[in-house]
Order: structure tokens, then sequence, then C-alpha cells
């Protein structure tokens, strides 16, 4: 009876051990590792997922897209879950614009999956979406709608990551991006997915949009310009910038170079690509001299007949348009003297000379938002050779500009001698339209006094003016001033015979500049100089932006600032009031025949260009006879001739 | 078999707002990809007009069919606004 008693009092101790143990190991899993369970439960349950932040966008000034991300499909098709496979032969085929022929093999072969990667729009595969059997995979992608429009200024998305790999991608890189958000998404025992609204941990914050000072339409003018002139010229390459002298905002930035005959404007040389200016760079050195009171507006020095061989110099050096006796420095600019320069740059010492130049900004990045950008090269004075430098830098030699650099130079003579640092950026705006950022002016410092500016803008007037290498520069019923430059290619170490970099430097329109333009040819065949090969670019490219419906050019200012008669002739050459012409529709070859006649207008005493000025405005033609003022016109002034027709000035 | 009725109450009050709740997520997703495939047509739209009224195509066009050309600063006029005394 013991033995039963101690058999069960055992079986009692090993049930109560069992359940002991049981509770144990339940208190185990349920109370200490109660949060490692949980969580190995909630991973098998749930699956976090990254939702992706749409890109923000990149626009012109004026609001056209230059980039936009978009949400983009791959499409994949399960055969055996199709139903009425014909009919999604046909819509697969029609919809991703695919041959059905193909769309039908595809689905022969009986896979068990069809993969089209695409990446198909979302208009693409909306007829899709339905179909049983179909599944779409999405995808933001970069989208470029204006084209090739500024992509050297816009770069590019590095494939892997999807950010910024170049360009304004690069550098607003942490602007455009956005935030990623995250969901939730619930799994059943077969590892199916369903969507749950009420499991949305956080939304994804799309990036900011950025507005660029570009003008897509002025963008437009300055590449094709910039191609065409590459084209005609036979040229290298070249570079075009377009800038607001009063904000700094770069209105038109483009290159172009050519690679095995095809014109490339992948590269950004505006920012990237220093050169030795050449005479559009004689000006600095010329607002040195003025603002030291080392010349004055009398002195003079022997131009030596175009050819001079100056002490120190192995070469000697020349001028390009002889000109005979003594040359003051306002003459030493229009005629683009470098004999002259020398000789003045003579009265600076290297560190004044070098100076100017840091003033204006050569030397040093210009801060424009742009990742690669150039310093330029401006070696330190104690870098200088004694008597070679000076000279050469005064010439435009032995120093290195990129085209932005030398635009915000000229910028600060139209901007009363302040330079500004350029920019791209004009706004930046949040997804919901907020503006959070505007540009405003960023003065870097005064690069030049005020009356040396003035002092400095006729010498550029006279650069343009009759007789200036610049002429060909000039408009008709708007005047411009600036400077041509051409200079001898310097690559792989030594100076290239024949080849050489043509450029322009204009301030558009004289009075009160709106624009600073900037047109670099590189390596033009036949007439390589700038007055004969960038000057009449720029002023194509002007004419066409002149004519633009919207264009970056102040309309209201310009009507107050075209080219005004001298004061003395003003109340002469001023028509009293608009002269209406009709013409007939549609225009034919022999038109003018049909004008009216209009008086000729007196232009005596004036001098070419007033007289130039007031005669095409009334829309005649003029012929030349000599040079100074005028003197005589056939017709006489006051007599009648058909609108387009041809007077005959004299002038001595 | 009040605690019954209570439960089966609120029970079914969670359903339905469960139900409603994820109709309206479907129809959020509809939305949703209608608006993708929106966005994507004005892109696409976009950039037809774009290509349409570029200077390049307008230009030429200009110059082939109606024989335009591309007035030179001579050809047009800005018109003066009139001084502030005289509006």
């Amino acid at each position: 009876m013991a033995k039963v008693t101690t058999r069960i009092a055992s079986l009692e101790v090993v049930f109560v051990l069992a359940v002991l143990a049981v509770l144990g190991r339940a208190a185990q899993l349920q109370i200490v590792q109660r949060s490692k369970w949980e969580s190995e439960a909630e991973e098998q349950r749930k699956l976090r997922v990254v939702l992706p932040a749409r890109r923000g966008g990149i626009y012109d000034r004026g609001g056209v897209a230059l980039a936009i991300t978009q949400e983009y499909f791959h499409v994949g098709i399960a055969p055996n879950e199709v139903e009425g496979r014909a009919a999604t032969i046909t819509a697969i085929a029609r919809s991703l614009e695919l041959p059905a022929s193909r769309v039908r093999r595809d689905f022969a072969k009986n896979p068990k999956w069809i993969y089209y990667h695409g990446p198909f729009t979302g208009a693409q595969v909306q007829a899709l979406r339905k179909m049983p059997g179909i599944h779409l995979t999405p995808e933001f992608a970069r989208h470029y709608p204006a084209g090739s429009l500024a992509r050297s200024v816009i770069g590019g998305l590095n494939s892997d990551s999807g950010n910024g790999a170049s360009g304004i991608e690069l550098a607003l890189d942490s602007i455009l991006t956005g935030v990623p958000g995250e969901e939730v998404v619930l799994r059943d025992r077969a590892g199916r997915s369903y969507e749950s609204p009420s499991r949305l941990v956080s939304d994804p914050v799309p990036g900011e949009d950025v507005y660029l000072t570009l003008d897509a339409e002025l963008q437009e003018i300055a590449e094709h310009g910039l191609d065409d002139a590459i084209e005609r010229l036979k040229a290298a390459g070249g570079d075009v910038v377009f800038m607001d002298p009063s904000t700094g905002e770069l209105l038109a930035i483009a290159s172009s170079h050519r690679v095995d005959h095809d014109l490339i404007g992948n590269r950004p040389s505006f920012f990237t690509d220093p050169f030795e200016p050449g005479s559009t760079a004689k000006l600095f050195t010329a607002a040195a001299l003025l603002s030291l009171h080392r010349v004055d507006s009398t002195d003079e020095v022997y131009g030596e007949e175009g050819t001079w061989s100056m002490p120190g110099r192995t070469k000697p050096i020349t001028d390009a348009h002889t000109t005979h006796g003594n040359l003051t420095l306002a003459k030493a600019i229009e005629v683009s003297s470098n004999i002259a320069m020398a000789k003045f740059s003579q009265r600076l010492s290297a560190t004044e000379q070098y100076d100017a130049l840091r003033d204006f900004g050569f030397g040093s990045p210009t801060g424009v938002e742009f990742p690669s950008e150039a310093r330029g090269r401006l070696p330190t004075p104690d870098q200088w050779k004694p008597g070679f430098n000076g000279p050469s830098v005064a010439m435009g030699y032995s120093f290195g500009v990129t085209p932005v650099q030398l635009a915000a130079a000229y910028g600060a003579l139209a901007n009363d001698g302040v330079l500004l640092t350029p920019t791209l950026i004009r706004e930046v705006r949040s997804p919901e339209g907020e503006v959070r950022y505007r540009h405003k002016p960023e003065p870097v410092r005064r690069a030049v006094r005020r009356d040396v500016v003035q002092t400095l803008r006729e010498y550029l007037a006279g650069a343009v003016g009759e007789g200036g290498t610049g002429e060909r520069a000039q408009l008709v019923n708007y005047t411009l001033m600036g400077k041509t430059g051409t200079a001898q290619r310097f690559e792989g170490g030594h100076y290239v015979h024949g080849s050489y970099t043509a450029s322009f430097a204009a301030l558009f329109p004289a009075d009160d500049p709106q624009l600073v333009v900037i047109v670099k040819i590189d390596d033009p065949k036949g007439d390589y100089y700038g007055g004969a090969t960038a000057a009449p670019v720029t002023r194509s490219m002007l004419q066409e932006a002149l004519a633009t419906r919207r264009s970056a050019i102040d309309r209201r200012r310009l009507a107050t600032s075209e080219a005004p008669a001298t004061s003395d002739t003003a109340s002469r050459v001023e028509p009293e009031a608009a002269t209406s012409v009709v013409l007939p529709w549609p225009l034919s070859g022999d038109s003018t025949k049909a004008r009216d006649r209009l008086p000729v207008p007196n232009v005596l005493g004036a001098n070419l260009r007033k007289a130039a000025v007031a005669l095409h405005r009334r829309g005649f033609q003029m012929a030349l006879r000599g040079s100074g003022q005028v003197v005589r016109t056939s017709p006489a002034a006051g007599d009648s001739l058909t609108a387009g027709g041809t007077v005959t000035v004299w002038a001595q | 078999m009040l605690w019954l009725l209570l439960f089966l109450g609120v029970a079914a009050i969670v359903l339905a707002r469960r139900t409603a709740a994820l109709e309206t997520a479907r129809r959020l997703n509809v939305l949703r990809e209608e608006r993708t495939g929106l966005e994507a047509e004005r892109a696409a739209l976009q950039r037809d007009l774009r290509l349409t009224l570029g200077r390049q195509e307008l230009g030429r066009k200009a110059e082939n069919r109606l024989g335009l050309h591309q007035p030179a600063d001579s050809e047009f006029t800005v018109f003066r606004l009139p001084a502030p005394d005289h509006r």
C-alpha cells in the first residue's frame, strides 16, 4: 500500500513539475522574451515598404519645364492568370506600342512570366491596369521635356543611386531630393501583400522645385546661334553667355564643341574652360591706368606703324589694324592696339595690374552655383617675368578667364563698377508653390570707381563705333558697346600657329545696359578676327532676342534707349509724328512699289552713325561717300523718296 | 445576452469602418493611377508643344510656308510709353 502511495506521490510530483515546466516556459516566452517574439511575429506578418519621394523639378525663369520626375512602369504578365488571351495580346501591343506579332510570339512560348521593361508612361499603361494577369511595377524616372536645351547646365542623375551626378542636379541635389515615406503592408501566410490605409507610417515629401535664371527662348537663340556660327566658320567650338548685369542672373549659357565632325553641347565650358581673352581684356588694364591716374585723356604713345620690337621680348608685338602716328588710351582701345597697350602698361607695376584683374574677379571662382567651376588662371605678381607678363596681360595674354568670369567683369562696367556674383538660381519653391528662396543681387566688391566706369564705357562705345574693331556688331535702331578679342590659342604648352580664339564682349543697349553678351569662337577658319566672327554673331543673336514675343529684354526700358540723335540734329532727324505704311498682303517681291513716298530727313552735320539711324528709322537704305560729318545728301532733305529707297550721303 | 449584443454591435461598427476605409483606399489608388496617367500625358503634350513651338521648327515653317523672315532690328518698333504727366 505504501508502495502505491509512493508511486502516486511520485506521479503527482512529476505532473506538478511538468505543469511548472510548461508554465515556466510560457512565462519565459510571454514575459521574459516577450518583445523578441513579438517583433518576430510582426516581421512575419508585416512588411515595411519605403515610398520613394518625387524629385523636385527644374524650370526656366518663365516656368518652362526643363527636368521633371515622372512615374514610369515596367510591365510583367502572368499568362496563366490572363483571361481572353487574344484580346489581352491586342491591348498590350496597342498600349505599349509593340508589334502584335512579337507579343503573340512571347505568349506562344508558354512561359510562366513575360516581362516588358519599358519603361512605359502612366498614359501608356492606363488601359492595362484593370486587366487580370498584368502586373505593373512603378518607378520614378527623370524626364527632360525640353530635350537637349541647357542640358550641360542642368546635368544628369547617377543611374544607380538616382542622385545628382552633374550640373544643377548635383549642385542642388539636397534641395531637389525629397524625403522618402514609409508604409506597412500586411502579409498572409502565402506571402501575399494587403495594403491597409491605417498602416501608413509617413508620407513621402517631394523635393523642392528650382526655377533657374535661364530664359528658355533666349537659351534656344544662344544655342542655335552658336551652332550656326561654328558650322559657318568651320570652328572647333565656342561659348555664349547672356547675363543681366543688374542682378547677375545668367539668362542663357551655351557651349558647343566639335567632336568627330559632330557638334556636342554637353561640356559646360563656359564655367570650366579658361581661355586667354585677348583684346577683350584690354579694358581692365585701362581701368587700372585710369584709377591710378597714370594716364589722362591727352596722353599718347607712338603706334610704331604696327610692329614693335619691345626690349626684353623675343617676338615683336604687332597690331592687326595698323594706325599711323600716336594713340591715346581711348584710341588704343578703339583700334585694339597691342603696341599702345603694352606701352601704357609699363606705367603700372605688376602688383597694380594684378590687383586690377583680381578686383574684376579674375583668378577666383565667381561663386555661381555650379559644381565644377574653374577659377581661371592668373599668376601672382611674384611669378611675373619683369617686362614680359605686364605687357602680355595688357594685351589679354598670360592669364586665363572663363566666359562667365568675363561676363561678370563686363557686368561690373554696366553696373557702375560693382561686381556681382553671377547666379543660375532665381527661385526655390516648395511642392505647394511657396517661395522658399528668391535670388537677390550679391555684390562682391566695387571693382572700379564710378567716374572711371564712365570713361571705360566711352571707350567701349568707340570700339564699336565707326572705324572700331567691333563695328559689325552694331544694330541699326539700338546702340551697343563692346570690345572684340582675337588671341592665339595656347595648347599643349605652346601657341599654335594659325589658330585663334575670337571673342566679343558687349553691353546692350549702350545707355542703359540690360544684357552682357559674351561670344567666343574657338579656332574659326578664314577671317578669324573677333570683329569679323564673334561680333556679327552677337548682332544676329540680339536681333533675334529683340524679335521674340517673350524676351528677357525689358521693352519698356528699351523704348527709352533707342539710338538717339545728337542734340543739335535731334529736332531735325526725329519725325514729327509716326508715319503709317500700308503694305499689300500677301507680301510680294516688289511690294515696295506700293509703298508711300516719304520725306528724306535732314541729317546735315550729324555723324554717320546718327545719320544712318535716322535714315534707317524712316525705312531708307544709305549709300556712303567719305567719312566724318554729313555735308550733303541725295535726294536732299525734305525731298520725297519711296520707302526702302537709297539715300546717298556725302561726309567729310 | 446584453454583453453579446454590445460585442456584436461594436464588431459590426469596426467592420463597417474597415470596409469603408478599404473602399476609400481603393478609390484613392484608382485616382492616383489616373493622376499618374494624366501627368504623363501632360508631360508628353508639353514636350510636343515645346518641339512644335520651338524657334527651329516654327521659324522654318514660317519661312517655308509663309515666306516670312526673322526681322532685323530696323524692321520693328518698340512703342514709347507716354510720359507720366501726359497720361
